[in-house]
C-alpha cells in the first residue's frame, strides 16, 4: 500500500460536500498549522491524505471542487503527489494563495465554513483575516466529527501501526540492559520503528526503581531493578497506534507483580465494557471500579494517573479523552488506546494498554500480545 | 530548511547546568530587564511552542516536547513556568529549567496557574505587560490569556524592543554550537557512507539520524531527494532505489541549538554543479564579515552560479541565521537588508539547479569573527 494511492480518500471530501449541501453552505477551508499532535486531529491531512509540512489549506466548494494549498513551495510535488484534492498549489504565502483560491472556488466567506484556523499562529490568523476580510464562521469539530469511524484502509494502517509498535516493544526487550542510557534506548526503538515504515512515533520510555509516571526519555543510565516504562506510539500512513508496557530489569519484587496483575485486570473489564452504545463513561468506571476495588480509589485521579487512555490522530481523536466526566457514545470502527496505567504507592508507576477498535461485542484489542509484566534476565 | 515536524522530540533533554549554569540565564535577563525598566513593564510573558521555543529556551531553558510552554518573568521576584502538560508530567518537566516554579496550563488548571501570578502587578491604573513570541501562539490560548488579564493588563508586543535570543552569540552558546556542529558531522558522515553501501537514501538518511540521536541528539531532521536533487521529501518510510547522485538534507539539534547541512555525493553526473555550488559557497564566505549585508552575500552567490539557478528549494535564499531555532533571522535573499553582526552564526546554503546538468546543494554553518569568518562545519564536495 503506497502512500500515493492510499490516501486517496475522496470518501472524506464527499462527505463534507453532502455536509455543505445539508447545512445549505456555500464551501469549507480546512487548515493545518503544521504541527503534529498525536491527540488530535489534523483537517488538512483528513481532507486531502497530505500530512504537511508547513501551514496548509484545503479549500472545498458546494460543488465538490477542492484545492490543496501547502507552504513551502517546494513541496508541491510531494503534496500533489499524495492529494486526494482536485488541485494542489505549492506557495510560501499561504493567506494571499488562500484569498485566491477561495476566489477561484466563488465561495460566500459569510456561509463559508472553517476547521483548524483557530489553530494557526495569531500572526498568519490576523494575515488571513486581512486577505480574505474576514474569516469563515469556525466549525472545529467538523474534520474529527466526519473521520470519528476508521475507513478499511484506515484501519488497516491502525493494524499495521500496531504490528510496528509490537516489533518495536521485542526490540527494547533485545536491547535494553544496564548501562545503557535512556536515550539510547529511544534511539534504538525510534529508528528502528522507523525503518519498519513508522512515519512519526509518540515515544515515550523512562525507568526507575520507582516511577512516578512515563516521560520522555533522558540521560538516566539504565540499572538492574529499573522498572522501563514505554509508550510506544508509532504513526503508519496516518495512523497512531499506542501500546504500553512495562518491563523489569533483572528479577522484579513479587509487589510488582501483584499490583501490576490489578492494570490487567481494569484492562480486561474496559474492553469487555468498550462496546457500541457503551459510553466512554461507563468504560472509564469499569476500569476505575477494578483499582478502586483493590483499594487504589483514591489514586483514580491525577498526577496519580492522567486519563484511562484516549483517541488516537491524526484523522481522528474521537471518542476522546476516556475519563468519566466523557459522555460520547462508542460507535462500532472508533479505535482509541485504552490504558489503566496508574500509580500504586507499593510499585511506583506502571503501564499496560493497547489499541482497541470498537465492536458491537466490546472492545477489540489490535494487539497480538496483551501487556504482561516483562523481565529482562540480566 | 522546514521538516515535518515530529509528534514529540524524543531525545536528551534536561537542564544541564554544568554547560548552561544559572549565571548564564542572570546575564540573558538583564537585557530582558533593560527592556522592561525602559518600557514600564512589571513582566514579559514569553512563549513558545513545540516547534519554535528560541525565546523561550534562551530565558528559561523550558522546551517545550508537544504543545506548548510559557514563562512568565517579573522584573523582580519570582519567575513561573506554564506547560501544556497534566500535572502527573510536572516532576519530569521540572527538570528542563532553572526556573523551581513549573506548573500545568492546562484545562482547569490554566486560570489557577496563571491569574494569581500578575496579582502582584496589579495597580489602580491598568498595567503593561510585555510579550514575546506571542505572534506564533493560536488565537483561542491567546484569547484565554486575554480573558484572564481582563482590564487589569495591557500587553504590550516586546519582539520589536528587544531582541531575544539575541542575534549575536553568546560565547556559552558559541561552545553550544559547535558541539552541534561535530556531532552533525559524524552523522553526515554515516549518510553518505550509508549509500555508498548501496543503500537506497531513505535509508542512508535513517542511518544519519540513527547516529545523531546516539550521540544524544535532541532532534533529528531528514529530507532526500528520489530525483536526482530535483525536489527534497521527508520521511516516507518508502526505501525506494533511486538513480543518480545522493541530494539530502540533515539538522540535528543539541543542547538546544540546532546545526543543519546539505549533502551532495556524486555519482559522476553532477560534477559541474557540485564545482558551481562550491565556488558560490567560496564566494559567500570568503565575503562574510561584520557589517557585510545579506543581499550583497546573496548578488556573490548567485554570480558565482551561473549559469545555474540557485536551487528552488531554498525559496530564493542563500542562507540565515541559526541557533536556538533552526531558522533564525536575517534571510539572506536578494533584498535583504540586514547586516552581518560579530558573533553572529549563520548557516549559509547554496544550491546549483538545472534541468540537464543536474543539481547539488551544499552548505557550510560560519561564525563572523572580527575579521573574516569561521566555518564550523561544511559539507565537502564528495564523490561515490
Amino acid at each position: 500500500m503506497d502512500e500515493r494511492t492510499s490516501v486517496k480518500k475522496p470518501g472524506r471530501l464527499a462527505a463534507a460536500t453532502r455536509y455543505l449541501a445539508d447545512q445549505a453552505l456555500d464551501g469549507l477551508v480546512a487548515a493545518s498549522n503544521g504541527l503534529n499532535n498525536f491527540l488530535e486531529s489534523n483537517a488538512v491531512y483528513v481532507f486531502s491524505g497530505v500530512r504537511p509540512i508547513g501551514e496548509s489549506a484545503v479549500v472545498l466548494d458546494r460543488d465538490g471542487a477542492s484545492t490543496l494549498i501547502v507552504t513551502p513551495a517546494w513541496d508541491e510535488a510531494r503534496a500533489a503527489a499524495a492529494s486526494s484534492t482536485d488541485r494542489t498549489i505549492g506557495a510560501d504565502d499561504l493567506a494571499t494563495t488562500l484569498k485566491s483560491a477561495v476566489g477561484a472556488h466563488s465561495l460566500d466567506l459569510s456561509r463559508t465554513i472553517s476547521v483548524g484556523l483557530s489553530l494557526l499562529g495569531g500572526a498568519l490568523a490576523d494575515r488571513m483575516t486581512s486577505a480574505l476580510g474576514a474569516l469563515p464562521k469556525a466549525a472545529d469539530e467538523l474534520a474529527r466529527d466526519l473521520a470519528r469511524l476508521r475507513t478499511p484502509d484506515e484501519l488497516a494502517a491502525a493494524e499495521h501501526a500496531t504490528w510496528i509498535a509490537e516489533r518495536g516493544y521485542e526490540r527494547l526487550l533485545e536491547y535494553a540492559r544496564p548501562g545503557i542510557r535512556e536515550f539510547e534506548l529511544a534511539a534504538e526503538l525510534y529508528c528502528f520503528m522507523k525503518k519498519l515504515g513508522a512515519e512519526d512515533n509518540f515515544l515515550l520510555m523512562s525507568a526507575s526503581q520507582h516511577n512516578l509516571a512515563v516521560r520522555a526519555a533522558g540521560e538516566r543510565i539504565l540499572d538492574v531493578g529499573d522498572i522501563i516504562l514505554s509508550e510506544i506510539t508509532p504513526c503508519y500512513r496516518g495512523q497512531f497506534a499506542q501500546i504500553c508496557r512495562t518491563t523489569v530489569l533483572g528479577a522484579p519484587r513479587p509487589v510488582i507483580g501483584e499490583k501490576f496483575a490489578i492494570l490487567q485486570d481494569a484492562m480486561g473489564e474496559g474492553l469487555r465494557a468498550g462496546r457500541a452504545g457503551a459510553t466512554v463513561a461507563d468504560v472509564t468506571r469499569a476500569i476505575n471500579g477494578v483499582i478502586a476495588k483493590a483499594g487504589y480509589g483514591d489514586y483514580c485521579r491525577p498526577p496519580y494517573m492522567r486519563v484511562r487512555g484516549h483517541g488516537l490522530g491524526i484523522t481522528s481523536d474521537r471518542p476522546g479523552d476516556i475519563v468519566d466526566t466523557n459522555t460520547r457514545v462508542l460507535e462500532s470502527g472508533m479505535i482509541f488506546v485504552m490504558h489503566p496505567n496508574q500509580y500504586i504507592p507499593e510499585s511506583g508507576y506502571l503501564m499496560c494498554g493497547e489499541p482497541v477498535v470498537v465492536t458491537d461485542n466490546g472492545a477489540r484489542a489490535l494487539s497480538a500480545r496483551p501487556a504482561a509484566l516483562d523481565v529482562i534476565a540480566v | 530548511m522546514l521538516t515535518v515536524q515530529p509528534c514529540v522530540t524524543i531525545g536528551s533533554y534536561v537542564w544541564a547546568q554544568d554547560r548552561l549554569p544559572y549565571d548564564e540565564f542572570t546575564l540573558r535577563l538583564d537585557e530582558l530587564r533593560a527592556a522592561m525598566d525602559r518600557n514600564g513593564w512589571p513582566a514579559v510573558l514569553v512563549y513558545g511552542d513545540v516547534r519554535e521555543h528560541a525565546a523561550l529556551a534562551y530565558l528559561s531553558s523550558f522546551i517545550p516536547r508537544v504543545r506548548w510552554g510559557m514563562a512568565l518573568l517579573p522584573r523582580t521576584g519570582d519567575a513561573r513556568v506554564l506547560c501544556a502538560m497534566s500535572t502527573r508530567d510536572l516532576p519530569a518537566m521540572r527538570t528542563l529549567t532553572w526556573i523551581a516554579d513549573v506548573r500545568s496550563g492546562m484545562g482547569p488548571e490554566w486560570v489557577n496557574a496563571f491569574d494569581p501570578w500578575f496579582e502582584r502587578f496589579k495597580g489602580d491604573q491598568a498595567q503593561k505587560l510585555g510579550t514575546l513570541s506571542f505572534d506564533i501562539m493560536a488565537p483561542v490560548l491567546q484569547a484565554a490569556v486575554r480573558r484572564s488579564l481582563g482590564e487589569r493588563f495591557v500587553l504590550q508586543r516586546a519582539d520589536d524592543v528587544v531582541a531575544i535570543p539575541a542575534r549575536r552569540k553568546r560565547p556559552r552558546e558559541l561552545t553550544m554550537m559547535r558541539a552541534s556542529c561535530k556531532l552533525l558531522e559524524a552523522a553526515a558522515r554515516a549518510f553518505a557512507e550509508s549509500w555508498r553501501d548501496n543503500h537506497e537514501p531513505e535509508t542512508a538518511a535513517l542511518d544519519a539520524e540513527r547516529v545523531a540521536r546516539s550521540l544524544a541528539a535532541q532532534d533529528v531532521r531528514t529530507l532526500v531527494s528520489l530525483d536526482g536533487g530535483r525536489t527534497l521529501i521527508p520521511f516516507q518510510g518508502r526505501f525506494e532505489k533511486c538513480a543518480g547522485p545522493l541530494v539530502g538534507y540533515l539538522a540535528a539539534k543539541v543542547l538546544g541549538y540546532w546545526a543543519d547541512m546539505f549533502i551532495t555525493v556524486d555519482d559522476d553526473s553532477v560534477a559541474d554543479a557540485a564545482r558551481h555550488a562550491e565556488a558560490a559557497l567560496d564566494a559567500v564566505i570568503a565575503n562574510m564579515r561584520p557589517g557585510a549585508r545579506a543581499d550583497a552575500l546573496h548578488a556573490k552567490a548567485v554570480g558565482a552560479l551561473a549559469p545555474y539557478k540557485l536551487h528552488p528549494a531554498l525559496g530564493g535564499s542563500i542562507g540565515h541565521g541559526i541557533g536556538l531555532s533552526l531558522h533564525e533571522g536575517p534571510e539572506f535573499r536578494a533584498s535583504a537588508d540586514a547586516t552581518l553582526v560579530e558573533d553572529g552564526v549563520y548557516t549559509l546554503q547554496v544550491g546549483a539547479a538545472d534541468a540537464k546538468a543536474g543539481n547539488a546543494l551544499t552548505s557550510a554553518i560560519v561564525r563572523v569573527a572580527a575579521k573574516g569568518a569561521e566555518v564550523l562545519v561544511r559539507s565537502r564536495p564528495q564523490a561515490r
